[in-house]
């Protein structure tokens, strides 16, 4: 042992000594054969040259001893670097391509990986977060119920010894701002910002000034462990009672108001009601969520912002998020099953018809912002992020197929190279190795290009991210600092890169040094590599394909989408109107209001018709419907059907033509018990026959409405009229199935007032100079309904997920693209003896050509056609998000096809236009 | 050399070295031909056999090297048995004596 590593370092550290002890040993034999064959009678030039042939080579021998040593493998090791880096460097084209395709593989992966963590696998923004832990209910049906009532966290926080603290976080609301000196203008900062301009925001306008404000309880930053910046947190309850307190936010302190150290300390007005700013909290502190809101204010205070809800003592309204700090030596499976035993007592205190009110058991998990454990989450979800992730991997797949075809062509070139070195002495195994170590070079050089570049990506990214959104939205937070667990997964990806594509060709390239068989044959291609060259090909063609007519189809919906006629004018402008709660607004004021401004919007210019209703955009609420005057109950409905109220003018507003029947009868008092159906309702409910003169029940019982919603229960309803079907932003385009009731006078203030005017650009500048005039304090939002749409999830979420999917279709392609190239430039190579034989036998050139694209385009085929496979796959699991396009669209498999083969094309030809110049004579020559 | 020689079974080698410089230390050539001789010029070994084997064995620990002077004056470097390359060689030896004993007596004519 001991003698075995002194041997090692001595190798190691006195490299030049061992190297000339060598030396003398062996020429101190190699003298003593030559004395021995003198002494023996020979001359001593016949001797020497006995002597020599009986040494054999010496360095082959100085080799072994080296080996022998085992000087070898360090020693050995830094002599492949050397050589290595030498020959990444002589065969600079080369490196560059491979270490780009690589990088661009690995850093694909990269980006992928760190949102994942960034996004699912993130810790609460808390001084030892390991010790958090979030808290939900397993519910009944199945469900976790993240979202507790505020009565139940006070049950949960006052009974729980397992924590050393609860805390609740109520989410985010939009609060009017003022009283802050200067104004950021909401419209501009939303037509700045990247989501802005992305249409990811509504681009509705408004005459106030909002701010995000997070609602938690008052312990929240003392058990999350969390020092403002500047000033103070939270008074206790009493005090804050007596003077209303917010804490704001470092970000939105310098956003809006530009860091001033005076603000400390002022008054501002939330929604109205004074607060005083007492404390700054930290920049990018961003708690239990993803972002970081303008300001801080503490549940006890939430009734004076919405004095009309009861959040504090609501037991069924399910608004907080609760995390909590274990106390000192307590296990989360422990503290899990103190809480199991209370969520018996909890559920005794709900309405026993809620999902609360059933049994359910407790669950705990790691404190993260992501409000389900990972494990639970819908298997939509895991098999997205799943597919996802196949695709990203996929990438990198593609990416070293196409190093190793590189290489695999390179391998031929140095063919020569590893013949001399074999001829010189090396082994076999030596060659591999000093193979293997290029490979592995070239994987590291590729992690570390890859690792700064997706560094640099991700910073942009952050700090897109964080200045996306305009300031009365808060701060989405997208930490990208590169940890350790990042740099591992880069590191251990790039080297296993090198090794994996890296064997494959090592041990071509030596058996092409060493075998005979293939030296006796070098003018055409081994048809094994070959085949494993048109594999890689045809799986980076249908993986790449697949990614491609999924983006196609995902925007060719969202343009659809918007295209569609809809059946009402979409330049109707949407007027809602926010009374601030209390008792200031009530339902006779906000009546009185209402028909003063309708009033006054009808002198405008332009303005050809008002109507008070909701707009067909987003939905309505649904009712069972029943036929001949029987009650609606689950045996005797004859369908779900949309409903909404609607003034006799509105069909005339919006431009819905009525099919036959008669409009309602203008207003006198109580509204008539008539309804008027869609076009498709009416086809629903009596199927070939007149529904004029019909009459249909509606039940509203067990589906979602508001506390003060008008419910149609009640009263048979005649059918006076059939009016063309309208389409909002739903996905199934339920919404067609409508029925239309008669809006009463008194209940007007509810609605939006929707607006029909002639040119809506001139129109809705003048609006808030018009408010302002009426009432100061109204609140109002401004939003033709095709913006109202451009925003809805019908057209937003295929948009979106198109602009993910095509980037990594696209690098799909070009990698392809390379791939195809790479290879085609082999088999010239390998095949341009038998080019040759075909031309000096007279095959004309666009023969060989022919015979060249034939080759390469079969594994393209068979990747598209396994591609379209694919594609029809995926677009059966986006069948949903799909708008208005059947399964296959033939569309995007076309030309997205048709696209492909051209680049696959292109990729092959121009390699192959150099086997047409082959000249005869020198390719038969070369032999 | 000649078509007396005959080719050396695999790990053999190593026992013929160790059990040569038992004799006392020797330089490689010495050992070579030693080996030669003392096996009626049966035995030829190869210098591509012999240092390598002899760097292993230093290696191992069996034997150990230092420079001397030869008998001509000339710089050498000299083998010489280590205590555990003694004990090596008594176990080598023993196996040895085992292997082709068993293996005469199969051979040997019934």
């Amino acid at each position: 042992m001991v003698s075995d590593l002194l041997m090692r370092l001595r190798a190691l550290l006195q490299r030049k000594a061992v190297e000339s002890e060598l030396d003398d040993e062996l020429r101190f034999h190699f003298d003593q054969q030559v004395d021995k064959l003198v002494h023996s009678g020979l001359p001593p030039a016949e001797a020497r040259r006995r002597a020599r042939l009986v040494f054999g080579g010496s360095d082959q021998i100085k080799e072994e001893c080296r080996e022998a040593r085992g000087i070898h493998f360090l020693e050995t090791c830094a002599q492949d670097i050397r050589y290595g880096i030498r020959m990444l460097y002589r065969n600079a084209g080369f490196t560059i391509v491979a270490v780009l395709t690589l990088a661009l593989g690995i850093g694909v992966n990269v980006v992928a990986f760190t949102t994942f963590k960034v996004f699912f696998d993130r810790p609460l923004d808390a001084r030892d977060p390991g010790k958090m832990v979030n808290l939900a209910l397993v519910l009944h049906s199945g469900d976790v119920g993240a979202r507790f009532s505020y009565p139940d966290y006070e049950a949960l926080r006052d009974r729980l010894h397992s924590f050393r603290g609860l805390i609740a976080s109520n989410g985010d609301t939009s609060l009017t701002l003022s009283g802050a000196g200067g104004s950021v203008s909401q419209k501009s900062s939303a037509d700045g910002s990247l989501a802005g301009k992305l249409g990811l925001l509504s681009s509705s306008s408004s005459n106030k000034e909002f701010a995000a404000t997070r609602i938690v309880s008052e312990n929240y930053f003392s058990v999350l462990g969390i020092a403002p910046l500047r000033g103070r947190i939270f008074g206790d309850v009493a005090e804050l009672a007596a003077s209303p307190e917010v804490l704001i936010s470092e970000n939105y302190w310098q956003r809006r108001f530009g860091g001033d150290p005076a603000l400390l300390g002022q008054t501002i007005r939330l929604n109205g009601v004074a607060f005083t700013i007492v404390g700054i909290t930290p920049h990018d502190f961003a708690g239990t969520d993803f972002d970081v809101p303008d300001f801080w204010l503490p549940l006890s205070l939430e009734p004076l912002l919405h004095p009309d809800s009861h959040l504090l003592s609501d037991r069924e309204t399910h608004s907080c998020r609760l995390f909590a700090r274990l106390a000192p030596g307590v296990r989360i499976d422990q503290a899990q099953a103190e809480m199991n035993l209370l969520a018996g007592h909890l559920t005794a205190l709900h309405d026993t018809h809620s999902d609360w009110g059933k049994p359910a058991t407790a669950l705990l998990w790691p404190g993260s912002p992501f409000p389900i454990p990972l494990n639970r989450l819908r298997a939509e979800a895991k098999y997205g992020a799943l597919l996802i992730m196949l695709a990203v991997g996929m990438v990198l797949v593609i990416a070293c197929a196409n190093v190793a075809s590189l290489q695999l062509a390179r391998a031929t070139s140095r063919k020569s190279e590893m013949s001399m070195r074999l001829s010189l002495g090396a082994s076999r195994r030596r060659l591999v190795r000093q193979l293997l170590t290029e490979n592995a070079l070239l994987g590291l050089l590729a992690g570390a290009v890859a690792l700064l570049c997706s560094w640099i990506l991700m910073k942009a990214l952050a700090s897109v991210v964080a200045e996306a959104f305009p300031v009365q939205y808060g701060t989405v937070i997208f930490h990208v600092t590169p940890d350790l667990g990042i740099f591992a997964y880069v590191f251990a990806i790039s080297l296993a890169a090198g090794i994996l594509f890296g064997l494959a060709p090592a041990l071509e390239s030596s058996r092409t040094a060493v075998s005979p068989a293939l030296k006796a044959n070098p003018g055409t291609s081994p048809a094994r590599s070959r085949r494993l060259h048109n594999v890689f090909i045809a799986a980076q063609v249908a993986v790449a394909l697949a990614l491609m007519i999924a983006a196609s189809m995902l925007l060719h919906s969202s343009i659809h989408a918007f295209q569609v006629d809809r059946g009402y004018d979409k330049q109707v402008v949407d007027l809602t109107l926010k009374f601030a709660e209390g008792p200031k607004y009530t339902a006779d004021r906000k009546g009185a209001l209402v028909r003063e401004l309708r009033t006054r919007l009808a002198a405008m210019p332009g303005v050809a018709a008002i109507t008070n209703a909701n707009a067909p955009v987003y939905g309505y609420r649904q009712a069972a419907v029943s036929l001949n005057g029987e009650v609606p109950l689950a045996q005797s409905q004859r369908a779900f059907i949309d409903y909404t109220y609607v003034q006799a003018n509105y069909f005339q507003t919006l431009g819905i033509p009525l099919l036959f029947g008669r409009k309602f009868q203008s207003p006198a008092g109580q509204p008539e018990p008539s309804v008027i159906l869609s076009e498709s309702a009416a086809k629903r409910l009596w199927p070939g026959e007149n529904p004029i003169g019909g009459s249909l029940r509606l039940g509203t019982d067990g589906q979602f409405h508001r506390k003060n919603d008008l419910v149609p229960d009640g009263p048979p309803y005649q059918v006076i009229g059939v009016t063309g079907d309208t389409r909002g932003a739903t996905f199934d385009g339920s919404d067609s199935y409508l029925v239309y009731l008669q809006l009463p006078e008194d209940r007007l203030q509810d609605y939006p007032i929707l607006v029909r005017t002639a040119d809506p650009k001139q129109f809705m500048p003048a609006i808030h100079p018009l408010i302002s005039s009426i009432d100061p304090d109204l609140e109002v939002d401004s939003e033709t309904f095709e913006e109202m749409l451009r925003v809805s999830a019908t057209f937003f979420l295929p948009s979106s997920a198109a602009a993910i999917a095509s980037p990594v279709g696209l690098i799909g392609l070009l990698l392809a693209a390379m791939g195809i190239y790479g290879t085609v430039s082999y088999i010239v190579v390998l095949r341009t003896r038998e080019v040759g034989i075909r031309m000096a036998l007279g095959a004309p050139k666009r023969a060989i050509l022919g015979l060249m694209l034939q080759q390469c385009m079969r594994p393209v085929l068979a990747g598209l056609l396994a591609g379209m496979f694919l594609a029809v796959g995926a677009s059966y699991l986006l069948r949903g998000a799909l708008h208005g396009l059947h399964t296959v669209d033939g569309i995007s498999f076309a030309g997205v096809s048709f696209l492909f083969a051209a680049v696959a094309l292109l990729a092959a030809y121009l390699p192959s236009r150099r086997a047409m110049d082959v000249d005869p004579m020198v390719a038969l020559r070369y032999e | 050399m000649s078509g007396q020689t005959v080719d050396l079974p695999q790990g053999t080698l190593d026992l013929l070295i160790l059990r040569t410089l038992a004799l006392g230390p020797q330089h490689g050539w010495a050992v070579s031909e030693r080996i030669h001789q003392v096996s009626s010029k049966v035995l030829q070994v190869r210098q591509g056999s012999l240092y390598p084997a002899l760097h292993r064995l230093e290696r191992a620990g069996w034997i150990k090297a230092h420079w001397g002077t030869s008998e001509n004056n000339r710089r050498a470097k000299y083998y010489e048995l280590t205590r555990s390359g003694r004990k090596q060689l008594a176990a080598d030896q023993n196996e040895w004596r085992k292997l082709t004993a068993a293996v005469d007596q199969i051979l040997a004519p019934s």
